[in-house]
């Protein structure tokens, strides 16, 4: 890990400024009453208990939920039984819009669901964008730019607004999931959430847990890329995918 | 600084009024927002939910500008312990030359920017090209006022007054793509166009939607992935925020997340939701090396310092009270002369740029009140914008912009209002003055230039009656007098 970078020069006549336009001469010493701020780990892993619960008991409806929203925001929302299926669903995908080059990340999810196997029986044969396999940034962006359909799992998926979060890491590139313009991701049941609240607290206990050591980055995603910004006109797949398709496992 | 052209928002309204092709495109997009807002939260919420909603919004935001010394700390520890940089500018000036040095250390060419409404308050565009950077906007409606050398004439809309044909005539001349009227055809040459950019970018900048205190997370909305590529592909990546997006906690996003992209565009959710808080850990396939977070004051202070306005930093973009605007609707973006437009350009551009040039704009507003209404977080603008009115008419000198004959023209009002006998004068007076001016019951238009003529200048003004009540009273009704048939006038 490297250093902790410098406090800016300016930081403390900057803030001086701020407190004095708020008719303050003291800085605030005890952290002021704001209850997301107030739990400690203790109580946030007692909240993330009860929101895990919840969505246990409730998984089949939200499961429904989330298929029903995800249409509504312009997903194609397919279901499959077991992951033989989803797989085949991958395939069908593939081959019905001509794909010929097609990226994945490397997550445990393909260990379960062979989407290698499934593509190739269609003649397409899959590759990972790793920077290992791809030697390097601008390799590694010349392949996702030139892929017609990227694949990936999804940390979480949020039935509320059908965001799906994907956390890039080791394994996943950031733009597996935004540089082609067909994008495809696969959900398993037990990542499904009811709320975006229910994300947030989750989100909250993983840094607390991890001290500091979680991504710096990640997204939701939500539906196809989009602009109205010629004469308000919806247009789909501007800079992201234009077309995304959720299989979920369940 | 971008410049500020406020103090000729009367004559670029009336240009605005007269633009056929510009009314059209306001009357279209208007019905589109209002519409998509208003169905989205009957769906989703009810007024009730949603009214409580904002009420917890307002009270997070206020709460944080009320301690904001404290939270940009905890910003600034949060995000360096992420491994990003921090930096406070006081003024444009000072956010570009903070933002030119970190490119030229760098030695960058290329810079790919997503929607940042701070960058167009620091004109960095042409500070960049003057150095010779080139600066991409890759926001399509941003990308496409950039190839028009204009400025953004609504918040989340940049370029909604122009028409498809213009927009293939800025391509071809800047693209050398061939025309056409298809707008998705249109969207894929500005893809194509600016594919090529993100490959090239050394550096991404963005705005900030929200940052979070506790974790130091950069909150980015966005509906066509340009987000995201800005803050995947350049090597580094570069936040602009005004010192007033920060929220406390990670999970007040949940909130804020439904309440911005329904007021704003009537959507459930953006496309896309981007958080940052840091360069990509070593191990990361992808992703900046670097991250700088630079808070922006430029004028935000003189809201801060104002109990009154200060609520008005509360504010989260999302455009709303400029769709509902009756005054906005007619005269669009640009007559505001600044970077933020309608009711919210109007309460905030005279306290961030200058207090006299911006003098027209508290008028620019009929008191509806409607945009408190959709206000997400609730703030009271008709109440700010007579807050300035009054400085503007007996504010300190700094502030003041009446002109001695107004004051007193309102002193005398003051004197009369009184005294009956004094009010009776005048108003006699009045009476007398006006009559040669009076056609069918209604003074058409007064001469003496601009004072008195302003007053008759775009409307009619009702004549005096010819008998005072008070004179009709006397002579009439006093004494248990009865008109005959009712009062004649």
């Amino acid at each position: 890990m490297s250093p902790t970078p410098e406090e800016h020069p300016n930081k403390a006549a900057f803030l001086l400024r701020v407190r004095s336009a708020l008719g303050r001469s003291e800085p605030i010493v005890h952290m002021p009453d704001h209850p997301s701020l107030k739990s400690n780990a203790a109580r946030q892993q007692e909240k993330v208990r009860t929101v895990v619960a919840r969505n246990q008991a409730r998984r089949s409806r939200t499961l429904d939920r989330l298929a029903r929203t995800a249409a509504a925001a312009s997903w194609n929302v397919r279901r499959a039984s077991d992951a033989e299926e989803a797989a085949s669903i991958v395939a069908e995908i593939a081959h019905d819009a001509g794909v010929k080059s097609l990226v994945r990340s490397a997550e445990d999810i393909f260990k379960r669901v062979d989407i290698d196997g499934s593509l190739r029986s269609v003649g397409v044969s899959p590759a990972i964008l790793a920077s290992g396999r791809s030697r390097g940034r601008g390799m590694l962006r010349d392949m996702a730019f030139r892929a017609d359909m990227g694949v990936t799992g999804v940390s979480y998926a949020i039935a509320e607004t059908a965001s799906c979060a994907v956390i890039p890491r080791r394994g996943v590139a950031r733009l597996a999931s935004l540089a082609p313009p067909r994008l495809v991701l696969l959900i398993e049941p037990e990542q499904v959430l009811e709320s975006l609240d229910d994300f947030f607290a989750i989100t909250r206990l993983n840094r607390m847990q991890a001290r500091g050591r979680t991504a710096n980055y990640f997204n939701f995603i939500s539906g196809p890329s989009r602009t109205a910004d010629i004469e308000q006109t919806l247009t789909i797949g501007v800079h992201g995918p234009g077309e995304v398709h959720m299989v979920i496992l369940g | 600084m971008a410049e500020v052209k406020s103090a000729e928002f009367k004559k670029a309204s009336g240009r605005a009024l007269r633009d056929e092709k510009l009314q059209h495109a306001l009357d279209h997009v208007m019905e589109h927002f209002v519409g998509a807002r208003a169905n989205i939260i009957e769906s989703d919420f009810g007024d009730e939910s949603w009214e409580a909603m904002r009420t917890r919004a307002a009270a997070i935001k206020q709460s944080t500008l009320e301690h904001l010394d404290y939270y940009l700390d905890m910003v600034d520890r949060s995000v360096r312990r992420n491994g990003g940089h921090v930096y406070f500018a006081d003024d444009a000036a000072q956010a570009n030359a903070i933002v030119l040095d970190i490119a030229k250390r760098n030695g960058v060419k290329t810079v790919i920017k997503s929607k940042s409404m701070v960058s167009e308050e620091m004109g960095i565009n042409h500070i960049l090209e003057r150095e010779g950077i080139e600066p991409v906007e890759t926001d399509l409606g941003e990308y496409i006022i950039q190839l028009a050398g204009e400025t953004p004439f609504h918040i989340i809309a940049p370029a909604m007054h122009k028409t498809r044909q213009e927009v293939s005539a800025l391509f071809q001349q800047w693209l050398k793509t061939a025309p056409t009227q298809d707008i998705k055809r249109l969207c894929v040459y500005a893809r194509d166009a600016l594919r090529e950019k993100f490959a090239q970018a050394d550096m991404g900048i963005s705005g900030a939607n929200f940052v979070v205190a506790e974790t130091g997370t950069v909150c980015l909305v966005t509906n066509e992935g340009n987000g995201r590529m800005t803050t995947s592909a350049p090597r580094i990546h570069v936040v602009l925020a005004g010192m007033e997006k920060v929220v406390p906690a990670i999970e007040d996003l949940a909130l804020f997340l439904r309440l911005l992209p329904r007021s704003a565009t009537g959507q459930r959710i953006t496309s896309y939701n981007t958080f940052v808080g840091g360069p990509r850990a070593p191990s990361d396939e992808d992703g900046p090396e670097e991250f700088h977070l630079v808070f922006v004051d430029n004028g935000r202070l003189n809201l801060l310092r104002d109990e009154v306005m200060r609520e008005a930093l509360r504010c989260i973009r999302c455009g709303a009270c400029l769709n509902h605007c009756p005054v906005y609707q007619k005269i669009g973006g640009h007559a505001y002369g600044w970077v933020y437009s309608g009711p919210i350009g109007a309460i905030v551009t005279p306290s961030m740029t200058n207090m006299k040039v911006a003098r027209d704009l508290p008028y620019a507003s009929t008191l509806c009140g409607t945009c408190k209404d959709v206000c997400p977080v609730k703030i009271d603008i008709p109440r700010l914008l007579l807050h300035l009115r009054h400085k503007v008419a007996e504010g300190d000198a700094s502030e003041r912009s009446t002109t001695w004959m107004e004051r007193l023209f309102v002193g005398q009002w003051h004197s009369a209002m009184r005294n009956r006998r004094a009010l009776e004068g005048k108003a006699n007076l009045g009476r007398l003055l006006t009559r040669p001016f009076t056609r069918g019951g209604n003074v058409r238009k007064l001469p003496f230039a601009p004072m008195v003529s302003g007053w008759t200048a775009s409307r009619d003004f009702p004549a005096p009656a010819p008998r005072s009540f008070a004179r009709l009273w006397r002579e009439e009704l006093a004494d248990g007098n009865t008109p005959a048939n009712g009062t004649e006038r």
